[in-house]
């Protein structure tokens, strides 16, 4: 087979499997210090059991993607040793300074994070949780800046058909980096809250009424329910950034063949790339013009603009509807949630059953999300700069296949493991729910050695 | 040569590979190793040694990063060079990585009777890992050779090295556990040395003999006088080493840290050997480090942020090694 469609395949299954875990631990290092900072504001010790339940899905999660994060930098140089080569001098400062700034800063406080509750003191032990949660953040910030201005890339020449960076700060700063930054953050905080909120409410629905488990389902769901209003604005305004700047990834998105005025809007169809038009589509008139350019004969761009050098369309346009199906179920799942906990203080039992699944839609949105970017700068790897074609190395495709299949097989397992063990630590808080031997808080060093048990 | 900065960056950051690829081996070496020794030991002697660990692999992993990241972001040719030819053992490794990395969390978490499984892979891991490790490091000497005769130096490099990891992981073991598990362990150590004694030996006839360049590096006067030191004085600490295992653990756990500490500085040792007989190249017989390195530009940049921040996470580490000193106990969230 193919190495360029093979290798593409493996990049892209690792970078899906990685992206669930930095997804999860970004905003859960937040979200535990928010649960340690209330518990010592209150002394209320049903804040700490909520922090140590959530803090075994921060290990959890942190250790998936500390080590498919190592596989991914070791197949920049497998598979696509083009891509060093032609853009280094960028692509390699920005991953350096995520190493130092980030991997180590999280990698080295985690340690002390989670297992140093009783060898530091209560300060020492928020400072590491701050610092860990910093350097997901920090982490997040370079990568999103690499990812950005292979998107939109500036600041930049190419001397003797290699790149070098003329000016950082707008090589960092590109144009794409502020709106997809806050996007990327913003879904983090989505995936974390819909998480936390649909486990307890698994945990509600088995009959557990323990304070901590309130405690962490009314965070999941209000924070859950703050963040989508401003998630649904910050996309919009990413949409609106990208059309500016890579408009042939929005004709492909609204599979829009022609640049006109009085673009509808496309809610559903089958585009066809062969026959250029939309099989069985539904739509609203003017649709497109209004959202893209709020007028109704605002002129969309449209892929015959393009030919020969745009995405392809099925993907994005389906890609860009889950995603903002997605996003729409979001907002009404959280919203009644809220409304039912503010209001009755308890979930009625449909809602809970709903929330449960919807523990996962933060990952299923995240990932609709990254693939209609990814694939919508296609067919370049850094745009208008390096084909993803030109970038692929000679590693022969039988070996690329081989090694795909068993990445395939190792993260199916891995995947069923983590949800398998995620759902036994949820049951398993349940059934302690307040009866938990309560975690050995103190507000100085404990003195050493200290006897386990 | 002129010492200007084309010359010196390049320069600077296989220092700096070095030091990230050294400080790997010796800190991931020994949790590996006490991954290849979980085999050997019983249920209770197993969460000891993960306690042992538990605090430091995480961030002990965080300079295989750091060293393949320098090699990505400084010689982005030699990257692909080594990478594309080393695809399947560096896959290998991966796994291996993989594997033995969520196994750590999994078996911590998972029900009771689905531990021993998680077990198993975490052992199984560990030591996929270091013989892909070994592997890799064979072939690359032998300047990313294909064919029999550097499979099989592959093949005797990647034992060498699992049972240099395995005497780092019963040498920490001393340092941290107590009791009859120490004592185990120096047991482990004893035999282990003997292999890496064995291993390194080979490895250092082998290379010279394997490459008439490395040959010509090593055995002209008046060089030879001045790299002398290396094999006899590791000669010395093997021997030592070996000496002393029949006498720990001694009398109030002094001398305790002393194994590793042997250790580590006959990594060092061994590692200054393979600088000496690569330099001045960073693929063997294909690239020099000026050959493959980025723009200096590029390099200067990440070497202000290298010149701040490496001190800064030495530092906090060193910090993290103390809070968690001492003994290993129960590892508990809180």
């Amino acid at each position: 087979m193919d190495p360029l469609i093979l290798s593409r395949m493996q990049f892209a299954a690792n970078i899906s499997f990685h992206i669930l875990f930095p997804t999860i631990t970004i905003a859960l290092g937040w979200v535990l210090l928010f649960f340690k900072i209330r518990y010592n504001a209150t002394s209320d010790t049903a804040w700490m059991r909520a922090y140590f339940t959530w803090v075994k899905v921060f290990a959890l999660s942190f250790a998936m993607g500390v080590v498919s994060g190592v596989t991914m930098s070791f197949q920049f140089g497998t598979n696509w040793p083009g891509y060093m080569e032609k853009v280094g001098n960028i692509a390699g400062p920005l991953l350096a300074y995520e190493v130092l700034t980030a991997f180590f800063l999280e990698a080295v406080f985690l340690g002390i994070m989670l297992f140093g509750f009783r060898r530091v003191s209560n300060k020492v032990h928020t400072a590491a949780t701050v610092l860990v949660a910093f350097g997901t953040t920090m982490s997040a910030f370079w990568i999103l800046a690499l990812n950005s201005w292979m998107q939109t890339p500036v600041g930049f020449e190419i001397r003797d058909g290699v790149v070098h960076a003329t000016s950082w700060w707008a090589v960092v700063f590109n144009p794409s980096f502020p709106y997809r930054l806050v996007h990327m953050l913003l879904a983090s905080g989505l995936t974390v809250s819909f998480l936390i909120a649909g486990l307890s409410a698994l945990r509600w629905l088995v009959g557990d009424r323990s304070e901590s488990m309130w405690k962490a389902l009314r965070t999941g769901t209000f924070l859950g329910a703050i963040l989508i209003p401003i998630q649904i604005f910050a996309g919009d305004q990413h949409g609106l950034n990208t059309l500016e700047h890579q408009p042939q990834k929005i004709a492909a998105m609204e599979a829009n063949w022609e640049t006109r005025a009085h673009v509808p809007l496309v809610l559903f169809g089958w585009p066809d790339e062969a026959a250029r038009t939309n099989h069985f589509e539904v739509t609203i008139p003017d649709g497109a013009s209004l959202i893209l350019r709020h007028s109704p004969d605002g002129v969309v761009p449209g892929l015959n603009d393009y030919v020969g050098n745009h995405p392809p369309v099925l993907p994005l346009f389906w890609g860009f509807r889950i995603m903002v199906g997605v996003g729409v179920m979001m907002l009404l799942v959280s919203w009644t949630a809220t409304w039912w906990l503010w209001r009755r203080q308890t979930l009625p039992r449909p809602l809970a059953l709903l929330m449960v699944p919807m523990a996962f839609s933060g990952w299923v949105a995240t990932l609709a999300g990254w693939y209609v970017t990814e694939i919508g700068r296609q067919p370049w790897l850094v745009t208008g700069v390096l084909k993803t074609a030109d970038a692929v190395g000679p590693v022969a495709g039988s070996h690329v296949a081989f090694t795909l299949a068993v990445y395939l097989a190792l993260y199916t397992t891995l995947l069923i493991a983590y949800l398998a063990t995620l759902t036994h630590l949820a049951l398993k808080a349940a059934k302690e729910g307040d009866k938990s031997p309560l975690p050995a808080v103190l507000d100085k060093p404990a003195a050493q050695p200290l006897a386990g048990g | 040569m002129t010492l200007d900065w084309p010359t010196l960056l390049p320069l600077i950051f296989a220092g700096l590979m070095g030091l990230a690829i050294l400080i790997y081996v010796v800190l991931d070496g020994f949790d590996l190793g006490i991954g290849i020794l979980f085999s050997l030991a019983d249920d209770k002697e197993q969460d000891t040694m993960i306690a042992a660990i538990g605090p430091f692999w995480d961030a002990n992993e965080t300079w295989l990063v750091l060293a393949v990241g320098l090699l990505l972001v400084a010689f982005p040719m030699a990257h692909g060079v080594i990478l594309t030819a080393l695809y399947l053992p560096v896959f290998v490794l991966l796994v291996g990585l993989i594997l033995r990395g969520v196994a750590f969390d999994f078996r911590a978490k998972v029900p009771t009777h689905r531990k021993h499984r998680w077990n198993r892979i975490f052992f199984i891991g560990s030591l996929t890992a270091s013989l892909a490790q070994g592997y890799m490091l064979g072939v690359y000497v032998l300047g990313l050779q294909t064919g029999m005769a550097a499979m099989a130096f592959g093949v005797l490099v990647a034992f060498c090295l699992a049972a240099a990891y395995a005497a780092m992981g019963a040498a920490w073991l001393i340092y941290k556990t107590e009791g009859p598990l120490q004592t185990k362990a120096v047991l482990w150590l004893r035999a282990a040395l003997v292999l890496t004694a064995l291993g390194m030996a080979a490895v250092s006839i082998a290379t010279p003999l394997a490459s008439p360049r490395i040959f010509d590096k090593w055995f002209v006067l008046p060089e030879l006088l001045w790299l002398s030191p290396l094999p006899i004085l590791s000669g010395i600490l093997f021997l030592w080493l070996w000496w002393q295992t029949f006498h720990l653990p001694k009398p109030g756990d002094r001398h305790a840290a002393l194994p590793f500490v042997t250790l580590a500085a006959i990594f060092v040792l061994g590692f200054a050997g393979l600088a000496w007989s690569f330099y001045p190249f960073v693929v063997p017989e294909r690239l020099t480090i000026w050959q493959a390195a980025s723009a200096p530009e590029a390099l200067g940049i990440i070497l202000v942020g290298v010149a701040f921040v490496l001190p800064v996470i030495l530092g906090y580490s060193v910090y993290a090694y103390r809070v968690f000193g001492g003994k290993a106990d129960d590892l508990r969230y809180d």
